[in-house]
């Protein structure tokens, strides 16, 4: 069948191509030859280019296997590399390598030119091309582990040919482009049978190991090696220590690895030793995104040559890594010039995030308006959906702004613009919590204490309880409310549902309110324990924590002691104000709230 | 449609009752402790055979899917559930074959988890189990974060040469964190339930080169619910489901819930592998994978989160040029000359 396949395609392609066969200055056509391996006559069709180009049995056998790979008839090719004896080959080919020099590295070029003239490599280095071919038939067939066999005992071969690495004078190019896509092949084909643990040390191979590899192949195992540290959930175990340099740097896991190589990968295209490849960029994009480490790859983003990026583009990736990691203020500055009016004033992403950052300091707030309600117009289309946060940035926006101005009647203004721009976003995005609980933000400021209770309830409900500051808001909705048990049930419930570290507010709070419902013994109570957590944070916090975790707020050791001390006043024991004030004392040395303290101490009337 | 599997329909087997299990697991023989294991988990399953060894069991796809039909029922995650009972019994084991046959199933019932706690279903089994996991690997690392230290180009490493920082010695640490410390947690507190599944998850990712397909292909399908409908389907047309679905869309706002860092993190990295780093071309597994970034990548531009939209982002453009075919060049081809020489 397949044969009769191959007829067929070998006469419609008898009409395009013509091949011919070249060697020891002689030449012939394929035609009839091919004719005799369509119909299997492969002791014929090997004998006929014997004759032809007077070449030895293994040699026609190589020459044939070519031809049959390039037509297509893999199981024919393979036939033909059957009988080919690599060992034999090998034998050859040591004989006429030039014998070993002393080591060659990278800096240090043997001072003359090879002394021996290039021996004539090609009968050789053919035997090692059918073994690739091969590989690729095998490949091609889906029998990966097998192609992986052969094309490492190619490798193998080489390497015990060369033993000190290849250089540029030794071989002729067509070893090298064998010996090149030899190294290329081997590591996927490993991936693709499965074999990881292989697969990592061809890799390793391929990159530390002398081939002459030209930069472009070199750059492309490169990239496939990160990616496949980075994605295959395979780990593996760290370079071996052989070749350590004083202060170089040694990666210990496959992050380090990858994200080691894509940063080569982009000095190279920088200094021009590699093609671009957009893969890369994004491959370190998710890497150090991962990482939570979006500063180190602004800074790439800003090495790469200009003309890869437009520069909206690039102004709004920047901008991206810069608010990840907290930069607002340059994040903003980026936004603003690819925002301008010459520039791309419609992006949508670029609006609302200006918007958002913006949204969270008073005096830019203003201006984020400007950016929200642009957004809210260009959500069109297919964008619409991205129309309900336009307008929850803009009731942010506002909201913020109503801090700022000097007339209540702005402020009033602001604010009742802000709850309508908040109500526009409930209506498009029903199910986003933060935008029930910033709505919730906003009554509570307008004391419209009732509908800002609604809504804490309905953002704890929404979240399941696993937003510590919904409990907060709730309970300080409840005792804005005056509805101080309640507010402490809540509390209580809260520490129920928080781990020790995340506490500490909690604690302040329920100390609060105990205060308020007159109840200073437990009070008192509750900020020695808070007073305990605070100090034990203090002595033995882990400090390898994620950046969220971080920016919960925590309490300090002075709050709690100012606190005390202020409880105790008002309770009139004075030397335990004393004590505490002390205490606050050491720890900050000026501070206008513990001096009033102070001051009533000594002067309790 | 099988009975509810029951105690009293099996023969007599001493490692039926969870009691027994602490007895069975004493014996130091890892066979032994399979064997335990898949006797009872033939009184829970009863609609399929369960094969006879561990090995066997792993690759068998319709216990697997009995098992998952099992879970998706509406009172999976209850306390005096069997079949979490068994998952938190086996998962205590040492054994690693037993490991796995456990974690095959956390993007289900992660999934199943999350979306049924705004419900106010109590799950105090799947929490168990959860908490087993996550307790595994708070010793495993000793609690310890994982870290990772950023390179620097200035020293040299083992693929590049450099001059090297001009004045001081030391290797400047760029210290990262990829996943922080982990304290003990024995019940699930509300705002420590993100962090605990999202330890399972990265459990799961320690192992997902051994999973098979259906399990990515579930937690592909949690991933979508979880980021919630954000205006990828147009005009309310949704195309034919499978069941899991069409369970998760009838429960309340389709199962969308919040997601922060710690649960986003380890979900890229599972998406990673789906969409780059499986040995064989699995289309199915790749849409799959694909769609789930492009939910995500909606819902962190709805919550305005750069982070996520760089992650996210970055993986829809590399799906992209992967699908490029300018980009499926075969480099280790030889050149197609019609003059062939030696």
């Amino acid at each position: 069948m397949l044969e009769n396949q191959s007829k067929e395609l070998s006469e419609n392609r008898e009409d395009e191509i013509t091949r011919q066969l070249w060697a020891n200055g002689l030449c012939m056509k394929t035609t009839e030859v091919e004719a005799k391996l369509d119909e299997g006559n492969i002791q014929e069709a090997e004998s006929s280019l014997r004759e032809g180009l007077s070449l030895n049995s293994e040699e026609a056998r190589a020459l044939l296997g070519r031809l049959e790979y390039q037509r297509g008839n893999l199981e024919g090719a393979l036939r033909l590399f059957e009988g080919i004896d690599l060992q034999a080959a090998i034998q050859r080919l040591q004989a006429s390598a030039p014998p070993p020099e002393k080591p060659v590295n990278k800096k240090n070029r043997p001072r003359e030119p090879q002394q021996q003239p290039v021996v004539p490599q090609h009968a050789a280095s053919l035997v090692l091309e059918a073994i690739y071919l091969k590989a690729k038939s095998l490949q091609k067939l889906g029998r990966t582990a097998e192609a992986a066999r052969e094309c490492k005992s190619v490798l193998d071969s080489v390497e015990k040919i060369f033993q000190q690495g290849i250089s540029d004078a030794q071989v002729d190019t067509r070893l090298q482009e064998t010996v090149s896509h030899a190294v290329e092949l081997l590591p996927s084909l490993f991936k693709d049978s499965g074999d990881y643990q292989e697969a990592i040390s061809a890799y390793r191979r391929a990159l530390s190991s002398q081939w002459n590899l030209d930069n472009d192949s070199c750059a492309r195992i490169q990239k496939d090696f990160a990616v496949f540290l980075l994605h295959s959930g395979v780990e593996a175990s760290p370079p071996s220590l052989a070749s350590q340099v004083e202060g170089s740097y040694t990666p210990r896991n496959n992050l380090e690895e990858a994200i080691l190589l894509l940063m080569i990968l982009i000095k190279k295209f920088n200094s021009g030793k590699a093609k671009w490849d957009p893969s890369v960029i994004e491959h370190l994009t998710f890497a150090l995104s991962l990482c939570s480490q979006t500063s180190v790859l602004a800074k790439q983003l800003e090495e790469v040559m200009p003309g890869v990026f437009t520069r909206v583009e690039r102004w709004n990736s920047l901008a991206l890594c810069y608010s990840a990691a907290g930069q607002t203020s340059a994040a903003v500055n980026l936004l603003r010039k690819s925002l301008h009016k010459h520039e791309q004033p419609d992006d949508l992403v670029a609006l609302l995030l200006a918007a958002k950052l913006c949204s969270e300091e008073p005096s830019l707030a203003a201006e984020g308006a400007g950016y929200a309600e642009r957004g809210v117009k260009n959500a069109q289309g297919m964008d619409e959906h991205l129309k309900g946060v336009g307008l929850r940035m803009l009731g942010l926006c506002l909201g913020k702004q109503a801090k700022v101005p000097t007339s209540d009647f702005e402020r009033s203004r602001l604010q009742s613009e802000s709850l309508k721009a908040l109500d526009g976003a409930i209506a498009f995005e029903h199910n986003n919590p933060d935008l029930i609980f910033e709505l919730g933000v906003q009554y509570a400021e307008q004391r419209n204490l009732k509908a800002a209770s609604r809504y804490s309830k309905e953002f704890i409900d929404a979240t399941g309880g696993s937003v510590l500051k919904g409990w907060r808001f709730l309970a300080l909705v409840l005792s804005a409310q005056q509805r101080f048990s309640e507010a402490e049930v809540v509390t209580d419930a809260a520490l129920d549902e928080t781990a020790k570290w995340d506490q500490g507010p909690l604690l302040r709070l329920k100390a609060k309110l105990k205060i308020s419902q007159s109840n200073p013994t437990e009070a008192v109570e509750t900020y020695r324990y808070l007073l305990a957590l605070v100090q034990a944070q203090r002595k033995s916090f882990g400090p390898l924590r994620t950046i969220s975790q971080m920016e919960e707020d925590k309490v300090n050791e002075f709050e709690v002691w100012h606190g005390l001390a202020y409880l105790y006043s008002s309770l009139s024991h004075w030397n335990d104000v004393e004590v505490c004030l002390k205490k606050a004392g050491e720890l900050k040395q000026y501070s206008a709230s513990m001096l009033h303290t102070e001051g009533k101490n000594k002067n309790p009337l | 449609m099988s009975e509810s599997p029951t105690i009293n329909d099996s023969p007599p087997s001493p490692a039926i009752a969870g009691d027994s299990q602490t007895t069975a697991a004493n014996e130091s023989d890892p066979n032994a402790k399979c064997q335990t294991a898949i006797q009872s988990l033939s009184s829970i399953v009863t609609t399929t055979t369960i094969p006879s060894t561990i090995s066997l069991l792993l690759g068998d796809s319709s216990v697997s899917a009995a098992i998952s039909s099992l879970l998706l029922r509406p009172d999976s995650g209850a306390g005096d559930n069997n079949l979490c009972r068994w998952l938190y019994d086996t998962f205590q084991s040492t054994e690693p074959s037993l490991h796995l046959l456990v974690l095959r199933f956390v993007p289900l019932i992660a999934g199943l988890y999350l979306s049924r706690v705004l419900l106010r279903q109590p799950q105090a089994g799947f929490e168990a189990v959860l908490l087993a996991l996550y307790a595994h690997e708070t010793t495993s690392r000793a609690g310890q974060a994982v870290t990772v230290n950023i390179p620097d180009l200035s020293h040299p490493s083992i693929y590049h040469e450099s001059k090297g920082p001009a004045k001081n010695n030391s290797t400047c640490l760029n210290i990262a964190v990829v996943s922080s410390t982990l304290d003990p947690h024995g019940t699930v507190r509300s705002t420590r339930r993100a962090r605990i599944v999202g330890v399972a998850l990265e459990l799961y990712y320690s192992e997902i080169s051994r999973m098979p397909r259906q399990s990515k292909l579930d937690f592909c399908g949690a991933c979508e619910k979880w980021a919630g409908g954000n205006g990828e389907t147009r005009a309310g047309v949704v195309p034919e489901e499978e069941e899991s679905v069409a369970v998760a869309r009838s429960e309340k706002d389709g199962g969308r819930i919040p997601l922060p860092w710690e649960l986003v993190q380890p979900m890229m990295r599972i998406l990673g592998h789906c969409l780059m780093g499986m040995k064989v071309e699995d289309k199915e597994v790749k849409e799959a994978a694909s769609k789930a970034c492009q939910s995500l990548y909606l819902r962190s531009l709805h919550d305005i989160n750069p982070k996520a939209i760089l992650a996210a982002g970055s993986l829809l453009r590399l799906r992209e040029i992967a699908l490029d075919p300018k980009n499926q060049i075969d480099h280790t081809e030889i050149s197609n000359d019609n003059v062939l020489s030696v």
